[in-house]
């Protein structure tokens, strides 16, 4: 790229005046103080990574950066000189970019419609495509130009992303957890190049994140933030995973949600610096209990085609039994988000069908999934999961307000008890009952959802990606609930990209590529390369 | 929060809001009051520009609606269709549907009611409430025109209802000049064309005399089902599993709320208040509706006037009824002020002045807390 252009500064080695530096910086929401006296510099041609858990301050930090929160004490540098920067336009004057962790695409655009909105001035299709196919070859980040961004995944709506930020070609580039959506393979490809790019073009690189993995292999500098402090500073290269974990949560965490958090890069890599074996859980009687017995959850030959015409599911079957947890593993996009949309009663079959006790379950008709006992904890929760604009009370009894009901009208004091003792059980953080959705964290919405799935004591429960984007501690929680759940008689379904909670919580493990079930293990006889090969569709 | 922030609410702790929210009802309050004034200055400053005199103007506005005899009596007339069809609109907002189309609704609706109360007959009270049924049946089945195609054909609502306000008012117009449908026998009508029979005595709601003022029973069912509605959408499952539906259509769809089911009885509903209002209309008469009988153009805005109560009142069924009654103020009033030599259709003008003000003060709090935001933040850096 041609920064040396727009950033006379670039060849500056790291050591000059910070491109960026927080001074002293504090910002409070209320009662809570997201943000404490932070200090915090970043240089050119270095990757930092930011480690912390949810609401550890990172984001708000962030959002600092890039004019989307101003501090309430304090003072931003860049490159030596004292900025207030007002909003997202000033910032990106400043040369400062961000990746965001939510997507803002329009869906019914095209991919260089996404990327050229907010220019200025008069279109040029022909040099935005070609800008597109630049940065694509440059970063490694291959997309086609006039694909509709709606029928893309979530990988691929994180390149766009990316390639919008860049394409704007900024000094200073923040990444939000870039990897919560991507698969691993383009999780090492994406640090591949981000590196090199770094190093070569001079620009300041955050990686904000809580995968340990992923700050221990990829950034320069680390800094550790907890409870809107940074606790630590180290350099990647005298850091190990155990110190950073410790340093995040400020206690020893269990050996395994350690390793969830850990997050993998590949499966190799993952095998090689985790020097704990991949023990098997309680696997054994879940082996025994798929012999011979009736299933609960039954998918029968199921196929849908996707909105591009493509095959989602192709010739789906699989057979789910009480008490056992199912791994769904593979690359993301091979209709594991199909899948689950089709067990939310959201999409309808081509042909094939699923039943829950031998009965079958109309596919697409509204609420006949939940009806039958399945349970879901959606992959993005703010599509199906919960409606942001309800409160937290309401939105424990989206599917079934029987409880909380009498002849129709709903009893308020009930609801409230219901609540609150939801609240208690399952340790949601907020300002009661009656608080708005939206008002919780993204950890704490996560749990309304489960406490709702888990209070309608579901025959089936399908956890898709559950812990994504949640801490260690959540991460941990949530393991230990769907083993519960299993423990309990219920049939679990989890479908996920991290391979390590397949790994972990899993009895039964099958693997999806192109909408199809390619291949089936139990716990104890796991070949992880095996299960590479299989998840790339190569075996 | 800035515009430029996603469009999924950011997250912020639940501490930030709630103690701020109090201290800002003044300023609410205080925002609402300064936009209303300006709203009268703007409208005095048109009535003076046109050569008129303010002040005798807003005499004749309070004179027409509320002081001169029998004339507050006349505003709840007025109000009552206003807040019926205001309530129906809410309904449909909550599913997240737009009905725009009350006006034809209200038309067809007073229609069926004016067939099918001289089709059935009946002793009076009874037919009185036959009446209402039936228009809020051909209201209902007007918007299930547009919920069909909605929920069958994908067509947006919006344009739908909008569009059959012109297709009902054509049917109606057919429907009155053909004597097998609607249009009087000629004895009924003297020479007029395109005129239904005037209802019988005992086929009317009743206005009992309270305070020298005419008070409409029509009043009493709208504020009834004002009440009503509320209850109904903030307390019971249906209402619950409706605001589901309008919040988010695909965790309602995974919840057992389909759209279509829950999506077109609401649309309907919505369509059955306005064609309630219209046989409100037909059978509590008045000054302002006629004279217990159908003709062309006579629904008379009342439908687009309740879309704007609905506006107004952000989706919640009690405030609609204080802002009925004021624009139904403006409404009775303007007939006071041809008097004074101004134009009466000024109110409609002093109308829209209002609406805007109502608006207003949602927007400059947004924008005002996003300036206050930058400007302490330049002061600290």
């Amino acid at each position: 790229m041609e920064s040396g252009s727009t950033d006379p500064a670039g060849a500056v080695p790291a050591g000059a005046a910070p491109a960026v530096a927080f001074r002293n910086i504090t910002k409070r929401f209320g009662a809570v103080t997201a943000c404490d006296r932070v200090d915090l510099e970043l240089h050119r041609g270095r990757i930092h990574g930011i480690l912390g858990e949810n609401g550890a301050g990172k984001s708000t930090l962030m959002k600092m950066l890039i004019g989307l929160v101003l501090p309430d004490e304090g003072s931003i540098r860049i490159d030596g000189e004292s900025r207030a920067i007002h909003s997202p336009l000033a910032a990106a004057n400043l040369g400062i970019g961000m990746v965001h962790q939510h997507f803002s695409l329009v869906d019914a655009l095209t991919v260089w419609e996404n990327v050229a909105l907010g220019e200025a001035g008069r279109l040029d299709p022909g040099a935005i495509r070609n800008r597109i196919g630049e940065i694509a070859e440059q970063y490694g980040l291959v997309i086609d130009p006039d694909a509709r961004v709606g029928e893309l995944t979530a990988g691929l709506r994180q390149r766009v992303e990316i390639i919008k930020c860049l394409r704007r070609d900024p000094n200073i580039v923040i990444f939000d957890e870039p990897t919560s959506v991507l698969t691993p393979e383009e999780s090492v490809q994406l640090f591949a190049s981000l590196r090199q790019v770094v190093a070569d073009e001079g620009r300041a690189v955050v990686l904000v994140s809580h995968k340990l993995d992923e700050v221990l292999h990829a950034t320069d500098d680390i800094s550790i933030m907890r409870q809107g402090q940074v606790v630590d500073r180290l350099l990647a290269a005298e850091a190990d995973a155990p110190t950073l974990a410790r340093g995040m949560v400020g206690r020893e965490v269990s050996l395994r949600s350690e390793r969830a958090a850990l997050g993998v890069l590949s499966v190799d890599e993952a095998n090689g610096f985790d020097d704990t074996p991949i023990a098997p859980t309680t696997g054994s009687t879940a082996t025994s209990a798929s012999d011979g017995r009736r299933p609960v959850l039954s998918i029968t030959n199921a196929s849908l085609r996707g909105s591009g015409g493509t095959p989602a599911l192709q010739d789906l079957s699989l057979d789910l039994h009480a008490g056992e947890i199912v791994g769904v593993a593979g690359v993301e996009g091979n209709g594991q988000r199909e899948l689950g949309d089709l067990l939310s009663s959201l999409l309808s079959l081509d042909s094939g069908s699923v039943s829950i006790d031998g009965t079958r379950v109309p596919d697409g008709r509204s609420g006949a999934m939940a009806r039958a006992g399945i349970g879901v904890i959606p992959e993005d929760r703010h599509d199906s999961g919960i409606v942001l604009d309800m409160t937290l009370a309401e939105n424990l009894v989206l599917v079934d307000q029987s409880a909380v009901a009498q002849r129709g009208v709903l009893d308020r004091r009930s609801l409230d008890r219901f609540a609150r003792a939801m609240i208690d059980e399952f340790a949601i953080q907020c300002a009661g009952p009656d608080a708005p959705m939206w008002s919780l964290s993204g950890g704490n919405q996560q749990r309304v959802v489960l406490a709702r799935e888990l209070a309608q004591n579901p025959k089936v429960l399908i956890a898709a990606q559950p812990t994504r984007g949640l801490d260690v501690g959540a991460i941990e929680y949530m393991g230990e609930r769907l083993e519960a759940a299993a423990e309990a008689g219920v049939a679990v379904l989890l479908i996920s990209s991290e391979l390590e909670e397949i790994l972990d919580l899993s009895h039964r493990i099958v693997v999806m590529h192109s909408g199809r079930i390619v291949g089936e293990m139990t716990r104890s006889e796991v070949d992880l390369e095996q299960l590479g090969l299989l998840m790339g569709g190569a075996a | 929060m800035t515009a430029t922030a996603p469009t999924t609410p950011t997250p912020t702790p639940a501490a930030a809001r709630a103690p701020r929210q109090g201290g800002r009802a003044g300023e609410w309050f205080l925002l609402y009051g300064l936009s209303t004034l300006g709203a009268l200055v703007l409208s005095a400053l048109l009535v003076e520009a046109t050569g008129g005199d303010w002040r005798p103007v807003v005499n004749a506005l309070l004179d027409g609606s509320l002081r001169k005899p029998g004339r507050w009596g006349e505003t709840l007339g007025t109000a009552a269709p206003l807040l019926i069809v205001a309530v129906g609109t809410i309904i449909s907002g909550k599913a997240g549907l737009i009905n725009i189309g009350q006006e034809g609704q209200l038309f067809v609706g007073a229609a069926f009611a004016t067939y099918f109360g001289f089709l059935i007959g009946g002793p009076g009270p009874l037919n009185v409430v036959l009446i209402l049924i039936f228009g809020a049946i051909g209201g209902g089945l007007w918007a299930g025109v547009a919920a069909l195609l909605k929920f069958w054909r994908n067509v947006p609502e919006v344009l739908s209802t909008l569009l059959l306000v012109t297709v009902g008012g054509q049917l109606v117009a057919y429907g009155l000049s053909q004597p097998w449908l609607l249009l009087a026998p000629l004895a009924d009508r003297g020479n007029r064309n395109q005129v239904s029979t005037q209802l019988a005595e005992d086929n009317r709601l009743p206005r009992p005399e309270i305070f020298g003022n005419e008070v409409p029973l029509a009043a009493v069912i709208a504020v009834a089902l004002a009440i009503i509605v509320s209850l109904v959408l903030a307390r019971t499952v249906w209402g619950f599993r409706l605001r589901m539906l309008g919040r988010n259509p695909r965790a309602a769809q995974r919840s057992g709320v389909g759209q279509t089911r829950y999506g077109a009885a609401a649309l309907m509903l919505s369509g059955a208040f306005a064609g309630l209002a219209g046989a409100a209309m037909l059978a509590g008469g008045g000054f302002s509706f006629g004279n217990y009988q159908l003709v062309p153009g006579f629904a008379t805005n009342i439908g687009w006037t309740g879309l704007l109560v609905a506006l107004v009142a952000r989706e919640k069924a009690l405030v609609a009824i204080p802002v009925a009654f004021i624009f139904a103020g403006l409404r009775t009033g303007s007939s006071f002020v041809g008097a004074t030599g101004v134009e009466g259709r000024i109110t409609d003008v002093i109308q829209g002045f209002l609406v805007l003000a109502l608006l207003i003060p949602p927007a400059v709090m947004f924008l005002r807390d996003r300036r206050r935001a930058r400007a302490a933040a330049t002061e600290r850096v």
